[in-house]
């Protein structure tokens, strides 16, 4: 590899690269165990120089991250070429989230509902909310493709096909909101197109969103709707 | 050692990092609190200083733990520290954050570069023995070392930018930010 690219380490490890950039000496890493070594040295380095600024939050910060986090799914372990099949993990929450659905459909349904927050059984998949017996869809043309939406009130759950979406370019991601008298909650990014997304079935009056944001999650949208939707309407 | 109104946090004290994140990635919200108890005060002063603005910083402290939760099960520990992993994140959104506010990243040269020379925050609220030791090995970096390094970590400048702000030519910039860093590795790591 050409030494030039190499030299690049070190402002790769201080994010100080253009995207382009970035996305080059990416591909030169993957092929470059040496290179991987000294980036990852240098991030050391200059992670305990921004630990050296240590501010504390504000108090309240925690509790609001806490919740945030309460309402988030989590993604399973990336699988690799070496471990094809699922981990434990995964299973133990696949296994989880069926125990979640059967409560729902074996009669404590009313009970859940009746707490309002519904984030434990966040964990049903795209398939189960389009199959529950009383699951309405609507096919939602945007100006990215087509967006294919279910939803079960047993469940509690709306769910997105995100499969007919055009993939995003460079590093941005689709994300989902629910917006309530003008103010927008993020639902998290859409991490895998093909299989789309599960969330709670929000109260009347409250609109689902999705709109494209900066790779990871933006805490507020920073770019108008793609498309917007009453979950009363379909 | 303390000052009044500090609070010394020990930097290899405390919960190990690296186990708290695979208690997260399996779903553990008590690790994930240890986790933030732990974290936040780096995340949150790192932001604070790339992104200056307090309530930009709680949203991208908020940003960085809900990756973290997120892709937990993810991080690979095989492949670096756990705490590096969440540095990096909460840099790479500062980082972003700072560089979709033009208002913010086009200040003038003149206040950039007093930012530089002038880093000490009125309202830091902890000092922590990594000040100290990050502090003595910055100052074995020669000035364009620093400067290089400070304003693309700290303020958010591509190494370009960078270039253009000292007047100095691109190779120059990008070796110096390199041999920088380098230096400050092996500083820190002569201190263990």
């Amino acid at each position: 590899m050409s030494t030039d690219l190499h030299t690049l380490s070190g402002a790769y490890a201080v994010n100080a690269l253009s995207a382009d950039e970035a996305r080059l000496f990416d591909t030169h890493l993957e092929g470059c165990q040496a290179c991987r070594d000294e980036v990852r040295e240098l991030q050391d380095a200059a992670a305990r120089m921004g630990a050296s600024e240590s501010v504390a939050p504000p108090a309240a910060l925690r509790a609001r991250i806490l919740a945030a986090a309460d309402r988030e799914a989590q993604l399973p372990p990336r699988v690799t070429s070496i471990s094809a099949a699922p981990s434990r993990r995964w299973t133990s929450r696949l296994v989880a989230a069926a125990a979640a659905v059967v409560l729902v459909l074996t009669g404590g349904f009313v009970a859940l509902q009746s707490q309002g927050d519904d984030s434990n059984v966040v964990a049903a998949t795209v398939s189960q909310v389009f199959k529950a017996s009383d699951a309405r869809t609507r096919t939602v043309p945007t100006d990215r493709g087509r967006l294919v939406v279910a939803i079960s009130p047993t469940l509690g759950q709306v769910a997105v096909r995100t499969n007919g979406l055009q993939p995003l370019t460079g590093r941005r991601v689709y994300q989902m909101w629910t917006i309530h008298s003008g103010t927008s909650t993020s639902q998290g990014v859409v991490e895998n197109l093909a299989a789309g997304k599960v969330m709670a079935l929000p109260s009347e009056g409250t609109t689902v969103a999705i709109t494209i944001e900066p790779d990871g999650e933006s805490v507020h949208p920073t770019t108008p709707p793609i498309v917007t939707l009453d979950p009363q309407s379909v | 050692m303390s000052e009044p109104g500090l609070r010394l946090v020990s930097a290899h004290g405390g919960a190990d990092v690296d186990a708290l994140v695979g208690r997260v990635a399996r779903g553990d919200a008590s690790a994930f609190e240890a986790l933030y108890d732990e974290l936040s005060s780096a995340v949150f002063g790192l932001a604070r200083r790339v992104v200056r603005d307090p309530a930009r910083a709680e949203d991208v402290t908020q940003e960085v733990f809900l990756e973290v939760w997120r892709k937990a099960a993810r991080f690979d520990s095989a492949l670096g520290k756990a705490k590096t992993w969440v540095m990096t994140i909460a840099h790479r959104r500062a980082v972003d954050a700072v560089r979709r506010s033009e208002s913010q990243k086009r200040q003038d040269t003149k206040a950039a570069m007093d930012d530089v020379s002038h880093d000490e925050p009125a309202d830091r609220v902890i000092a922590s023995e990594e000040h100290g030791a990050v502090r003595e090995c910055m100052e074995t970096l020669t000035d364009l070392q620093l400067e290089s390094v400070r304003l693309a970590y700290f303020n958010g400048y591509t190494y370009s930018e960078v270039a253009t702000l000292l007047e100095k030519p691109l190779p120059t910039i990008k070796t110096r930010m390199r041999d920088g860093l380098i230096r400050l590795r092996d500083c820190l790591e002569g201190q263990r």
